[in-house]
């Protein structure tokens, strides 16, 4: 039975994932040797302030109470969960006193545009150029550009970000330097608007699509190179089945197993953003709201960007497990 | 033998493995001179030990020659409809027609030979639409099915994917997969390996059935003597990449003439003899280092000085041929009057 003796336990795993991941994001800020309430004083005095004592005890009440660490442990846990039954993580200190959600939503679009759009592309075009390259691979081009995947690849990513930007913001300034759209205008839905994001989005999707590519490009090409070499597919050339037919039905139905599974994987890792493009092209995203927040020892908003990151990977890794019979015949539900 | 009957012939066929290692090339000789002519209507045997070049000749007969495997010299000749052809004057996509509709191939280990992700169907229907015009999809499922009932499988497997079956029952299916569509010439490389003996004896009964109903020519591979006392008519003997015996199945195990075809019949068990069997000694040769003149002469316990210094050439008693200077009275006396 599928439902008794697969997808309920496979669903109770589920949460049972999610609601350890989320417990251990609470515990671990709270095993950390900071303060963050004598933090915040001390960051407060350092700027030079005078603080009243009897002030500071007043602070110190208001700040615990904020930051969810009034009460025991066991009392703070028990609020943490119903806070975030209603969706609500509390208020950010370093953009002080937005609630953490609302900064959440205000950054979640720039990063899903930007990372899902770049995720699908380079896998397209790893997958596509890399099957190719693999079912042809004794070909010059193939080598030729195995070469240069071989060459891009080790290239660290700020290294290529920074080039983009220095050369097409810079030295010809065809693109924006940064931002996820023009200063002041206000978003809509005109042409142009979506002109001026996609400008924005250009640099740092190229800079992703470029290494992300490469990267796919390589692992499609070797998968794509064994796969030919199996038994299978020299049987169905030793037959004399149609070449168009071999290419499709035996090896990339075969190739493209594994690579769901990264799709679904990369996918899931959308949700913690991407903490170097985002801060090289300063892009309003989630990464760049994450990088803020543990500079300023924001815990509620590491908190909130954490555990929806949670949410997410193993979302989509549960999605991809009750799909992935359907390409693979030889998983089954038992 | 009349002409009209060989379906198959080769002259000098020769075919080395060509690596490059580090300093030069290495080339593994695994089929190196051989002739052969192959009837209709008869199950041919090919034996030998492992390493000795039988897969090797079975892909080069059957033109599946791919690097680093290189035909150096010689040819194969099909004869189909009357008239002689050299399988490696055709393009590719004539060889493509060729395959499957004039000749099949059992490859060896059919654990893994079909594609894990369709059903059994559609392997077959794969085969039918790449060989067949004007064929629905229905219509390549109902051949499939009746096929699969005239060879007494179960039809039910055509449903199945491969890793729903059994070893056996897959190799089953690659035999008969082979005879979908009735060629003239079956290759069966080891067929029966890695099946214990009850699978082996339904493995063996559907390849002499399939005979018996299409009357084509099998040509079979194993290196085992038992299953080919029982299912070939015709057996050869091959050693480091020369066929060294070639007669009619009884005469080879009743009267074997070559020292290494006696070993192999020689270890046989037999019925009420509890004495020791005796195999031949030492190794087989490295296909890339041959020994000089005779390649069995290391091995060879009636070994003469002529057997180091001269490769024997076949000498014909009949319709039985082997390669040993034992047997060549006359070379022997050639080579007598030559030093």
């Amino acid at each position: 039975m599928f439902w008794r003796d697969y997808l309920i336990p496979r669903l109770l795993q589920y949460f049972l994932v999610i609601f350890l991941g989320i417990t251990i994001v609470f515990f671990i800020p709270r095993l950390a040797p900071t303060n963050p309430v004598e933090r915040t004083i001390a960051e407060v005095r350092s700027r030079g302030q005078y603080l009243d004592p009897a002030h500071i005890k007043d602070m110190v009440d208001a700040l615990t109470e904020m930051y969810g660490l009034s009460g025991s442990w066991w009392e703070q846990y028990k609020d943490f969960w119903v806070r975030l039954s209603r969706g609500d993580f509390g208020v950010s200190f370093f953009q002080f006193p937005t609630p953490v959600i609302e900064l959440i939503k205000r950054a979640l679009p720039w990063t899903v545009g930007l990372l899902f759009t770049t995720t699908v592309l380079s896998w397209l075009f790893g997958n596509i150029v890399g099957g190719m390259a693999g079912y042809a691979h004794s070909r010059g081009w193939s080598k030729l550009l195995d070469f240069l995947a071989m060459f891009v690849r080790p290239i660290p990513y700020y290294v290529v970000a920074l080039g983009l930007l220095i050369l097409f913001g810079y030295v010809y300034r065809l693109f924006p330097i940064g931002g996820g759209a023009t200063i002041g205008v206000r978003p809509s839905w005109t042409l142009a608007y979506i002109k001026d994001v996609l400008r924005h989005a250009f640099l740092p999707a190229l800079s992703m699509v470029l290494l992300g590519g490469a990267s796919w490009f390589q692992t499609s090409k070797l998968i794509v190179q064994n796969v030919k070499a199996e038994d299978f597919v020299q049987y169905a050339q030793l037959g004399g089945i149609r070449e168009s037919r071999i290419m499709f039905r035996y090896i990339i139905r075969n190739a493209m197993l594994p690579q769901v599974t990264n799709l679904a994987l990369s996918l899931g890792q959308i949700l913690s953003g991407a903490l170097i493009t985002e801060i090289v092209f300063s892009y309003p995203g989630l990464g760049h709201l994450l990088y803020s927040a543990i500079t300023t020892g924001d815990y509620n908003l590491i908190m909130g960007i954490i555990s929806l990151s949670i949410v997410a990977i193993t979302t989509l890794v549960l999605i991809v497990d009750l799909l992935y019979p359907l390409f693979d015949p030889r998983i089954r539900y038992k | 033998m009349k002409p009209s009957d060989v379906v198959l012939r080769t002259e000098n066929l020769k075919a080395h493995y060509v690596l490059d290692v580090p300093g030069g090339q290495k080339v593994v000789r695994a089929v190196d001179g051989v002739e052969l002519q192959i009837r209709r209507n008869e199950i041919y045997g090919i034996a030998g030990e492992s390493g000795c070049g039988k897969s090797t000749l079975m892909k080069t007969l059957y033109a599946w020659v791919n690097r680093p495997l290189r035909l150096v010299e010689g040819s194969v000749f099909y004869s189909k409809d009357g008239q002689e052809f050299d399988v490696y004057a055709l393009n590719k996509q004539e060889l493509r027609r060729l395959r499957w509709t004039f000749m099949a191939y059992v490859p060896q280990g059919a654990m893994s030979i079909f594609n894990p992700v369709i059903k059994i169907k559609e392997t077959y229907r794969d085969f039918l639409s790449s060989h067949l015009r004007g064929k629905t999809v229905e219509e390549m499922f109902e051949m499939a099915k009746e096929h699969i009932e005239q060879l007494g499988l179960p039809v039910s497997i055509l449903e199945a994917y491969p890793h729903q079956l059994s070893g056996g029952m897959r190799q089953r299916v690659a035999i008969a997969l082979a005879a979908l569509l009735r060629p003239s010439v079956i290759f069966a490389d080891e067929p029966t390996t890695a099946l214990d003996v009850v699978v082996q004896r339904g493995v063996v009964q559907l390849l002499k059935d399939i005979q018996e109903r299409l009357h084509n020519t099998i040509i079979l591979v194993t290196h085992d003597m038992g299953i080919h006392a029982n299912v070939t008519d015709r057996l050869c003997i091959m050693y480091a990449g020369r066929i060294i015996e070639e007669a009619a199945t009884v005469e080879i195990f009743k009267n074997p003439l070559h020292p290494y075809t006696q070993f192999l019949i020689n270890s046989l068990p037999q019925f009420g003899d509890t004495g020791e069997r005796v195999s031949a000694p030492g190794q087989p040769p490295s296909l890339a280092n041959l020994p000089s003149g005779c390649a069995f002469h290391p091995r060879c316990p009636q070994a003469m000085p002529i057997c180091r210094e001269r490769r024997p050439e076949d000498t014909k008693l009949g319709e039985h041929r082997v390669a040993c200077w034992l047997h060549a009275e006359r070379g022997e006396a050639e080579y007598a009057a030559n030093s």
